[in-house]
């Protein structure tokens, strides 16, 4: 197919020819042409079918507002639905396909809801599919979905990257029209930092659209000078194909970058980037849009808006029509006569519903005065326009214009309300506009072009950027407007919202339903929703509500304004956070030596640790854990305990300011020793626990738990900062920084003395159990030793430089070899602490105190700490709390159930009757039967008691019977021999 | 939003952690006569302002200062941004 | 002599890559140590920084290098950092026999990880993960700030025209490595 409808002149390249196809037919377009406009050039007027009576359309406008011509784009995962063709810009090999449709574009099989229109009005998917109910997602759905909606999706994963990106800019010019590139010359000029965003290609906004001079010389040429002037300013950063969505805060604007959208592949390269803009100052400078006129049958393919049908001419060298009517209730719908008069094009008629003459002389036309169109005729394109006087006037283009609406939507995204003014009829920027911006231009009203530059420039110089420049010479355009919505007079149906196939007649009835605030009659017709967000029909709909409830247009008000202003995909969004990607990882020293040796990993928070080793022949990862928890106990294992949070405390005040945040007392902690310490919340619950060591006089290392080393860490400062700010204490992590390692099995001592330098004295009397030092290791190597035990073993934490981990876990692993040393991992490690009765985060849940932990006498009522206060609430030291307490099951070979509650024998598994609950469980291969530690109320006074665990969650229940939480070496002479 | 560090200049509020009222910082004595009621007040009773509230950021990703931040919950404006051991100093809180 | 001997193993030993005319490694052997000024004594500390580094501590946010290469990095009222060229793992006691006792040092030297960039295009890649304004005028030469980029928490220091040192935790480097070069590669 030729470009039939391609005339001369428009900023494309004719020299260069490029192909596309739409639905499988090759056409052929220009660079610098967007779909719309070489679909248009090809004489294809009909791309789509509307979204709920599959009705035939066209393309309406010329810009990002258009609610009609939504294609899919491209083939395969790269497939993209509900594009605009509008503003898609046309490269070589181009698929394009129309959406919505069951069979071919020009007979579509679901054309038959049209039919069935007088029962798809208003509201009603909620009337009719309200009952029976259960046929709501297995039937009406079901249908609903498939027969009305957009585009489709291809379910294949996204094939393209995207990227997010931070900008900081004095100005930040919104829009590069003629007020836009005024504002941006003005404060460059005056050496600020300016960044000019269009959502365009082509910078120069309408100058690019119409044949208005400045300086004498074409507008578009003007735009491109100033856009060149700027281009080559090292303070001027230039953003085409980007659109503001979003106005938030203090100045922040989002702003997403179509960087390769307009080229064949991405080459490897982000799609799209998602900007932040800090901007001390804006120009929202962001134009108009223009609305129609609602009348019969108004939504055919051909029926254009004006100033869009002479953009086609203008920019893009095509004729949406051969011969082309005007229907105006304004000057400006006159332009577009005059213009296409001048390309050639025929105009037959330019009807004005205002009784007044002509505003220009448009040759060949006729002026209808005082008239509307009421009807139209032509199956799938426009043929035949019918007037209110009788006339009917074949033509295959209907150039509507209902005057202009400043788009204020970025002025609203903070709440500001716009405001109406009566002599354009049209909302314009309020008085609250948010904190930095300043509006010029069309989006302020100014709607000439002369104003446009003039208010450019004010701008800038409001903000402080003055520049001696002279304005630039450019007429003040007739923009005389007599508002009119709808055609009373037609009898067919008059389309307001063509997206989402909402006409005046739903909304006269929403009105007479009860919908009568402006957010009830947008979710109940769905009026404004979707891609295009109503920007060509929420003002019409708006005057027509007005009309029913007999107020004003600034009365009934306008639906919230709010992020996005186009849409954004979910891509952009999510930025690079996909995948592995989603968030950072953490590796511990020793993961290559891991990796290594048959290491499974656990995710634990960011951290990769290892979980298990698994040996040859082993069936399943139990054996494995059975193996460590065995061999370690029966020799000696090594676990990679980095990830426990490290936090270096130095100070004069330093033993003072642990006993505040520790419950228990720390000031008699001496120098060399170790002491564990739980931390509660202000409310009295119990929070994190650890042990600390003290290092030297002014010297501590706490540690904490994996899981709250941020937050506690957290919580330090703001205790040191804003409790107690004059006591010296100064804090910091040092979590990364050492590597660190539980040695832990009646050889460790035997272990640690082949490598720990044989300087430092490991006996038992020069270091015993709860000791600390600073050591060397392997010949000098600086290290830290800690006497603790996590496993109820003779057990150290020996702690070097992080760069030497990987090399320490080596080191201990061959030392241990004659031992017959086992790497055990956090599954060994957890069922070994489970074995010795330790609290871990099932016990620290944020639910239990200290109370019910059975520490309840370490909180100090001798000292002021963080939570003893409200620890010591009646409620919380009540007689029937719980405690935490040892389970075993009666029938030994039974697996206990974490979660179960425990109910007395004999009594029905209520609320009423829970006794508490089972917190951990393990299988205990030391003693070769399940275990667990749960919360039981008075618990420690039922040892032996025979319970039932309760679990309706698996459906299951056993009999447990209650024991010491200690279930290994309850007397410790393990730990401290 | 914008916070507007006294020592470091404007830095996204993304590099912050928010906590809430800065009456958190007048913690009871925990000898009064009335400690218990004075700890449930500080614990539980807050007030929620539609207007200017003094409250609590905590600059993890940057400095780890607490900020007493003076805010506007309904505008998001902020007038005032202060060093919360500043602040704490001025209520008396010392050792 | 020890039966057993440990060999380093820094994070990203090694890196070293160029994309989009930007050069990125990781230096070698660079020992980091903190220095917590005592409350009271901070007049004291500042002291005991001049007649050790032979130069003032600079104000918060910015850096100033030693006659001996110690970059030191005031960060806040009562902290800094001192970075410097040492391969061994006793930085702290070094750093804290100079101080003689008027600071408290703490290792920092393998809780970091550290990142070099140099080339025309840094400015441009790190616009994609950093939150805080580069531009020459606002951070320059010496700056240094801490801010997050890709969840991270960063500390950036501009070292010359187009030369920027990048520290974050060692135990995420290989994430942090990915959103440097991920940032050089989709600009170059």
């Amino acid at each position: 197919m030729s470009q039939i409808h391609r005339i001369g002149g428009g900023l494309i390249d004719r020299a260069t020819e490029i192909t596309f196809t739409f639905n499988g037919k090759a056409m052929r377009g220009h660079p610098g042409d967007t779909l719309a406009s070489a679909l248009l050039a090809n004489g294809q007027r009909l791309v789509g079918r509307s979204f709920k009576y599959h009705r035939p359309r066209g393309i309406f406008t010329a810009g990002s507002e258009e609610p009609n011509a939504l294609v899919e784009l491209r083939k395969g995962a790269a497939q993209e639905p509900n594009t605009r063709a509008t503003v898609a810009e046309l490269f070589d090999g181009l698929e394009a396909r129309s959406q919505n449709h069951r069979g071919s574009l020009e007979f579509d099989l679901m054309a038959v809801t049209d039919l069935l229109s007088p029962f798809l009005s208003a509201g009603f998917y909620y009337k009719t599919f309200m009952w029976p109910r259960a046929f709501w997602e297995k039937l009406y759905e079901p249908a609903i979905r498939a027969s009305a909606g957009l585009g489709r999706l291809t379910m294949e994963e996204d094939p393209d990257t995207y990227d997010k990106g931070y900008l900081h800019c004095d100005l930040l010019v919104i829009g590069a029209g003629p007020s836009g590139l005024m504002a941006a010359r003005t404060a460059a000029r005056a050496g600020a930092r300016v960044i000019v965003a269009d959502e365009d290609f082509v910078m120069g906004g309408r100058l690019n659209a119409e044949t208005l001079e400045v300086n004498g010389r074409p507008g578009a040429d003007w735009a491109a000078g100033v856009v060149a002037e700027l281009a080559a300013m090292e303070n001027v950063r230039l953003m085409p194909r980007s659109t503001v969505y979003g106005a938030y805060d203090h100045g922040t604007y989002g702003v997403l970058e179509r960087c390769t959208d307009h080229l064949a592949t991405s080459g490897g390269k982000p799609r799209q980037v998602l900007w932040r803009v800090y901007s001390r100052h804006a120009v929202l400078a962001a134009g108009a849009t223009e609305r129609p006129i609602a009348f019969g049958n108004n939504d055919r393919p051909g029926v254009m808006l004006a100033g869009a049908v002479r953009a086609y001419a203008n920019r893009w060298g095509v004729a949406p029509g051969r011969r082309v009517a005007v229907f105006t209730n304004n000057d400006d719908g006159w332009r577009t006569a005059a213009d296409l008069a001048a390309k050639g094009i025929e105009v037959p008629a330019v009807i004005d519903t205002r009784d007044a003459p002509a505003v220009c002389d448009v040759p060949g036309a006729r002026h209808v005065r005082g008239a509307s169109v009421m009807d139209t005729r032509g199956r799938k394109g426009l043929r035949q326009i019918t007037l209110t006087d009788g006339q009917m006037i074949d033509v295959d283009c209907l150039a509507v214009s209902g005057g202009w609406n400043p788009n204020v939507h970025l002025t609203c995204h903070q709440r500001g309300r716009p405001a109406w003014r009566d002599d354009l009829a049209a909302f314009v920027p309020g008085r609250d506009l948010p904190p930095g911006m300043v509006v010029a231009g069309a989006a302020n009203g100014a709607m000439t072009l002369a104003l446009a530059l003039r208010e450019g420039f004010a701008a800038a110089e409001a903000l402080g950027y003055a520049d001696k420049s002279d304005l630039p010479r450019a007429e003040d355009e007739p923009r005389e407007c007599a508002p009119v919505w709808h055609v009373p007079q037609s009898r067919a149906r008059a389309w307001l919202d063509l997206q989402n196939d909402v006409t005046v007649k739903d909304v006269k009835q929403a009105h007479q339903e009860g919908f009568r605030a402006v957010e009830h009659l947008k979710r109940y017709t769905t009026l404004g929703m979707a891609t295009d967000q109503g920007k060509t029909a929420n003002i019409p709909a708006l005057a027509i509500m007005a009309d029913c409830t007999g107020r004003t247009i600034p009365e009934t008000g306008t639906t919230i304004f709010r992020p996005p202003y186009t849409p954004v995909p979910i891509g952009a969004l999510a930025g690079r956070a996909r995948g592995r990607d989603f968030r950072p990882y953490r590796l511990t020293p020793s993961h290559r030596w891991a990796e290594a040796h048959g290491a499974s990993f656990v995710e634990v928070g960011n951290w990769l640790r290892a979980q298990w080793f698994a040996r040859e022949g082993e069936q399943g990862w139990r054996d494995s854990v059975d193996r460590e928890v065995l061999m370690t106990r029966g020799s000696v294992g090594i676990c990679d305990v980095t990830t426990l949070g490290k936090i270096d405390i130095q100070g004069r005040d330093a033993g003072e300011f642990l006993n505040r945040v520790y419950c228990n007392g720390f000031a008699t902690l001496a120098v060399g020793k170790v002491r564990y310490g739980l931390m509660l919340r202000e409310d009295g619950i119990a929070y994190d626990d650890g042990t600390t060591a003290r290092l030297g006089e002014n010297h501590y290392v706490m540690t904490t738990t994996t899981a709250n080393a941020v937050t506690v860490f957290r919580r330090l400062e703001f205790a040191r900062q804003c409790l107690w700010p004059d006591l010296d204490v100064h804090l910091i992590s040092t979590t990364d920084g050492w590597a660190q390692f539980a040695v832990a099995g009646p050889n460790a001592r035997k272990l640690l003395r082949k490598v720990v330098d044989t300087e430092h004295d490991l006996s038992n009397e020069a270091f015993p159990f709860m000791a600390c030092a600073e050591v060397t290791v392997c010949g000098g190597m600086p290290a830290r030793l800690f006497r603790i035990s996590f496993s109820g073993e003779l057990a150290y934490e020996v702690a070097v430089p992080a760069r030497y981990g990987n090399a320490m876990m080596g080191v201990l692993m061959e030392a241990g070899a004659e031992f017959d040393a086992v790497p055990y991992g956090t599954e060994a490690l957890g069922v070994m602490r489970i074995e010795k009765g330790h609290a871990a985060g099932n016990e620290l849940n944020g639910q239990t105190t200290a109370h019910n932990l059975g520490m309840g006498r370490m909180v100090s009522q001798k000292k002021d700490c963080i939570g003893n206060v409200l620890s010591q609430r009646p409620e919380m030291l009540h007689e029937d709390a719980v405690k935490l307490v040892g389970f075993r099951p009666v029938d030994r070979a039974t697996g206990l159930i974490a979660g179960s509650h425990f109910i007395r024998q004999g009594d029905a598994a209520t609320m009423e009757n829970d006794q508490g609950w089972m917190s951990s469980v393990a299988y205990s291969p030391s003693l070769g039967h399940s275990i667990g530690l749960g919360f039981l109320k008075r618990g420690d006074a039922r040892m032996g008691e025979i319970l039932r665990a309760v679990s309706p969650v698996h459906g299951r229940e056993m009999e447990v019977e209650v024991v010491s939480a200690h279930f290994i070496n309850p007397d410790g002479e393990r730990l401290r021999g | 939003m914008i916070i507007n560090h006294p020592l470091l200049g404007p830095r996204d509020a993304a590099e912050f952690v928010y906590l809430g009222d800065a009456a958190l910082i007048d913690r009871p004595d925990w000898q009064a006569e009335d400690a218990a009621e004075a700890f449930h007040a500080y614990g539980y009773l807050r007030d929620n302002p539609a207007g200017v509230h003094r409250e609590l950021w905590y600059h993890e990703q940057g400095d780890r200062s607490w900020l007493v931040v003076t805010r506007d919950t309904v505008s998001h404006e902020i007038t005032a941004v202060e060093l919360a051991r500043d602040v704490a100093r001025a209520r008396g809180r010392g050792r | 002599m020890a039966e057993y001997t440990l060999q380093a193993e820094p994070p990203l030993a090694g890196t070293e890559m160029e994309i989009a005319g930007v050069r990125l490694w990781a230096p070698n052997d660079l020992a980091l140590v903190s220095l917590a000024l005592p409350l009271g004594g901070e007049a004291a500390a500042e002291q005991a920084v001049r007649a050790a580094y032979g130069v003032a501590l600079s104000g918060i946010g910015r850096s100033v290098v030693a006659g001996d290469g110690t970059r030191l990095i005031r960060l806040a009222p009562d902290l800094a950092f001192a970075l410097f060229p040492h391969a061994t793992p006793d930085a702290e006691r070094v750093v804290a026999e100079r101080l003689k006792g008027a600071v408290y040092t703490t290792d920092q030297t393998d809780v970091w990880v550290a990142l070099a960039l140099s080339g025309g295009n840094t400015r441009r890649a790190l616009e994609r993960i950093c939150p805080i304004d580069l531009h020459p005028d606002v951070f320059g030469m010496d700056h240094a700030a801490r801010t997050v980029m890709e969840h991270l928490g960063v500390l950036i220091l501009r070292t010359g025209d187009d030369d920027y040192l990048l520290l974050s935790a060692s135990s995420s480097a290989n994430s942090f490595l990915h959103a440097i070069e991920v940032s050089l590669r989709n600009i170059a």
